[in-house]
């Protein structure tokens, strides 16, 4: 059951990624983002089509995960929001293939697609919520929903970052505000909070008494600690953004990558904690089922 | 802008310290013990000196100009390089103590 869990999460994981690259590529095409010299259509389509196809494979691996186990996929939340992903995926994908003129169906298309963003996201710290806590506090759906959050909006200051435009700089500080906000109150002091009265007690037992108890010696013990890093981070990122002035920001192209760098470190270790959080999760539930 | 790298090399600085301090506080229990002191627990005083150390580097550098040239603080790239390797480096060193001693137990 593990294994199979930790499969969708991947699934999902790599969907995430395709997901950005597509918006990106719509963004590109609706002169958001600065053009590049290579044929922006063609990728939109093929990593939209890549997409569909990563969404589709994790809806029916976790269909055949709660089927294994006798349970309906509408019964939870997670399910729910899937299936949602799903059918707003349909729509994104089939209609662009058949459609010979698209005009029309743009301003839709283009609605979906950034709806879809959001969607995806909270149903991914959702599913990471149902794999590890189901009898914790709600305080982790808060901390990893906020980090799902925080990884989609240092997604938006890469992009800011990579095609600065007018308003670029006005943009990338409120998003860096953001960030700062959901990775220090939504991640450090919601997650430390139940780290500190509940994981301890709870959790930690069950992990230590049960098949997998690295799981808490390395994993956990590396996740409390190196997530202290993270905020700290974030808001050098944030305070350095909030001091430079637009000329530099424009024109200093090195600025930018290293900025750009640091934002991909922080993302980085989002993503990073996810995935320490759900192998701890899934020891937690393996635990206390055996 | 000659400050631009200022909080980044603070942040850099304090990553660097704070890893040490776990790094030792997993091996020493002495030292453990006494950061659980501190606040009650280790954790807790972990993540309250990463934020004076930041706030002390940040002021440091902000106000000594000398301090900024001494430690090329103005050099973003330099300081932006040197805080993906120290993170790292901290994250894989951190990990690499934590198995090693799993492993001994």
């Amino acid at each position: 059951m593990y294994e199979n869990w930790i499969g969708h999460a991947l699934i999902a994981i790599i969907s995430l990624l395709l997901m950005v690259y597509a918006l990106t590529t719509g963004a590109t095409l609706r002169g958001r983002i600065k053009r590049g010299s290579g044929n922006a259509f063609k990728f939109h389509k093929k990593y939209g089509i890549y997409f569909g196809t990563f969404i589709l494979g994790s809806f029916i691996y976790g269909l055949w995960i709660r089927l294994q186990r006798g349970e309906s996929i509408l019964l939870s939340v997670h399910g729910k929001l899937g299936l949602v992903i799903l059918l707003l995926v349909v729509l994104q994908v089939i209609p662009s293939l058949i459609l010979k003129s698209r005009t029309r169906y743009r301003g839709l298309h283009k609605t979906l697609g950034y709806a879809l963003a959001p969607v995806l996201f909270i149903d991914a710290s959702w599913g990471l919520y149902n794999g590890v806590i189901s009898g914790t506090k709600n305080l982790v759906l808060l901390h990893s929903v906020s980090g799902g959050l925080a990884s989609l909006v240092l997604v938006w200051i890469i992009l800011e970052l990579l095609y600065p435009k007018d308003r670029s700089l006005s943009r990338v500080r409120v998003a860096s505000y953001l960030a700062v906000f959901f990775v220090t109150a939504g991640c450090w002091i919601a997650g430390g909070y139940n780290y500190l009265t509940s994981y301890g007690s709870q959790v930690k037992p069950i992990i230590l008494e049960g098949p997998y108890p690295w799981a808490h010696e390395i994993i956990m013990e590396m996740k409390e600690h190196v997530f202290v890093f993270l905020p700290i981070i974030v808001l050098a990122l944030s305070i350095t953004l909030s001091i430079l002035d637009k000329d530099n920001f424009l024109d200093d192209a090195k600025l930018r990558r290293a900025l750009t760098m640091i934002s991909f470190l922080a993302l980085f270790m989002v993503l990073l904690m996810f995935l320490t959080g759900a192998i701890i999760s899934s020891a937690a539930k393996v635990g206390m089922e055996v | 802008m000659k400050k631009s790298a200022t909080f980044i090399a603070s942040a850099t600085i304090a990553v660097f310290l704070t890893g040490c301090i776990i790094v030792i506080h997993d091996i020493s229990p002495g030292f453990k013990q006494l950061l659980v002191s501190l606040t009650g627990h280790h954790w807790t005083s972990v993540s309250l000196i990463i934020i004076v150390l930041f706030a002390l580097f940040s002021g440091l550098f902000s106000s000594s100009e000398s301090m900024r040239k001494f430690l090329r603080v103005y050099n973003i790239g330099l300081w932006t390089t040197a805080m993906l390797i120290v993170t790292l480096l901290m994250i894989v060193g951190i990990l690499v103590e934590l198995t090693f001693r799993f492993l001994a137990d």
